[in-house]
């Protein structure tokens, strides 16, 4: 028998129990917002400051287990630079016809008339589970909900989750990341699914369009998620099957997602919400 | 009381979590997949808020153990997509278990710890992965069990031993600090 006045280690249990569906409850219902973004923030600052002092180290371990690696790429990337830059020469030329023509059409291109937001990272999901990061700007800074994150080599991914000072992002290789996106060069439509081994496929290719190894991969825009003409990646290898629907690709993004130190977020772009068409074509 | 005082370790093991260990253990498989291919392409991440919760809870008492799993989980979540108050609950059970569990034994012993941290995190991975299911997120159950959990569960395994061993050193550090704290009021003579 439990001595009298001695306190039920159940009772301690439910209790805690209880208060942690209370968060939880409050928590998704976002009204625990203002007081998770005053709790969070020295938690982020201190986060931001231990995750770029452990960037820096793990870049100066990996090139100095590099180094030899690093020679021969230096001397594949100078021969490489030689044959840009006659290539720029003809784009160049390329660029300027292409400037008259869009005068020409009033064309405006969307990606030139967008404002970015400079942002730090300063954790990465931890679970393991999810493929995330969380920067340092929040509502307060302008970020919103579905706001593309880029760097200055392609789509990173976009904004889940938000406090006043912070923001979670979602990157392109989670497993419930879907970005629609086309072929630069043969205007193949399809989507770019993030896998569980954190590598990118395109997806829903028609089995009748063209894909070339090596092809860069680009937003399109369908769906109104993501503005069109940003790069996610480039084709690495063709998935191709008589028995299947469509084909696949494997994407390689240009980005190392995995060692961010800064991004941009896209603050001008609203994603756009499309159900609204689908309810009233239902109903 | 002076032993809650050790809470903001939680805090910085958790900004440990999401800031350090992600980019070590990134290193250290960029490493070693070469030699062991079966590492490629794994994201297994050390949770050393989960490592501190379950070995605080072998030797204290229970309400110290709840407590330090609530604030452990607030830490973790306030780092994670999750809602706040998810990591608690499967951290407050956790330590229940741990708790109820050690102290039904002489002596916790080293298979008894490895089996405590199997089945933590075991329980923990499953926990977050049907919260985030419920969340409308949805993820390949085998590719994570075999890119995420097992890993998870093998870096746990490296790692009790020197986080329990350092938990230990704080318990005997505070519990030391509790018996030489004076019997007297200083200056007073009067005695507590």
């Amino acid at each position: 028998m439990r001595p009298a006045g001695r306190p039920n280690r159940f009772l301690f249990l439910i209790v805690a129990l209880g208060l942690c569906s209370g968060l939880m409850l409050l928590g998704m219902a976002g009204l625990l917002a203002p007081v998770e973004g005053l709790a969070s923030a020295p938690l982020h600052g201190f986060s931001g400051a231990l995750n770029r002092l452990s960037l820096t180290l793990n870049q100066a371990f990996e090139e100095l287990n590099s180094l030899g690696q690093l020679r021969e790429r230096i001397a594949s990337l100078e021969e490489l630079l030689a044959s840009r830059q006659i290539e720029i020469i003809q784009l160049r030329e390329a660029a300027s016809d292409y400037d008259r023509l869009v005068d020409l059409l009033s064309y405006t291109n969307t990606l030139e008339n967008q404002e970015f937001l400079t942002a730090d990272v300063i954790a990465l999901d931890q679970s393991g589970i999810v493929r995330g990061l969380i920067i340092n700007r929040g509502a307060r800074d302008g970020v919103g909900i579905g706001m593309p994150v880029v760097t200055d080599l392609g789509l990173v991914g976009r904004i889940v989750g938000l406090s006043a000072n912070a923001a979670q992002v979602q990157l392109i290789n989670d497993e419930n990341s879907s970005v629609s996106a086309r072929l630069q060069t043969t205007r193949a439509e399809g989507s770019i699914i993030g896998q569980a081994s954190g590598a990118l496929r395109m997806t829903f290719i028609d089995l009748d369009e063209s894909i070339i190894q090596g092809d860069l991969v680009i937003t399109s825009g369908l769906g109104g998620n993501f503005p069109p003409d940003i790069v996610v990646g480039q084709v690495t290898s063709i998935r191709q099957f008589e028995f299947e629907l469509f084909q696949e690709a494997e994407v390689r993004s240009l980005i190392d997602l995995g060692l961010l130190e800064f991004v941009l977020v896209i603050t001008s772009f609203q994603p756009i919400d499309l159900s609204v068409f689908d309810d009233s074509a239902g109903g | 009381m002076g032993r809650y005082l050790s809470i903001p370790i939680l805090g910085l093991a958790a900004a440990l979590s999401a800031g350090v260990m992600p980019h070590m253990i990134g290193f250290a498989v960029a490493v070693l997949s070469d030699l062991t291919p079966i590492l490629e392409h794994t994201r297994g991440q050390l949770n050393l808020g989960l490592l501190l919760v379950m070995t605080w809870a072998i030797r204290a008492s229970l309400t110290e153990s709840l407590i330090w799993a609530f604030a452990g989980g607030i830490f973790m979540d306030l780092l994670s997509i999750l809602p706040l108050g998810t990591s608690s609950f499967a951290l407050v059970l956790i330590a229940f278990a741990v708790s109820a569990v050690s102290h039904q034994l002489y002596r916790v012993r080293l298979i008894s710890l490895l089996l405590m941290t199997i089945l933590s995190t075991i329980f923990f991975q499953f926990f977050t992965y049907q919260m985030l299911t419920l969340l409308g997120h949805s993820y390949h159950l085998p590719s994570l069990v075999r890119l995420v959990m097992l890993p998870t569960l093998v870096y746990h395994l490296v790692m009790v031993l020197p986080v329990a061993g350092l938990v230990r050193l704080m318990q005997n550090r505070l519990e030391g600090g509790l018996q030489r704290a004076p019997s007297v009021l200083p200056g007073t003579g009067e005695s507590l």
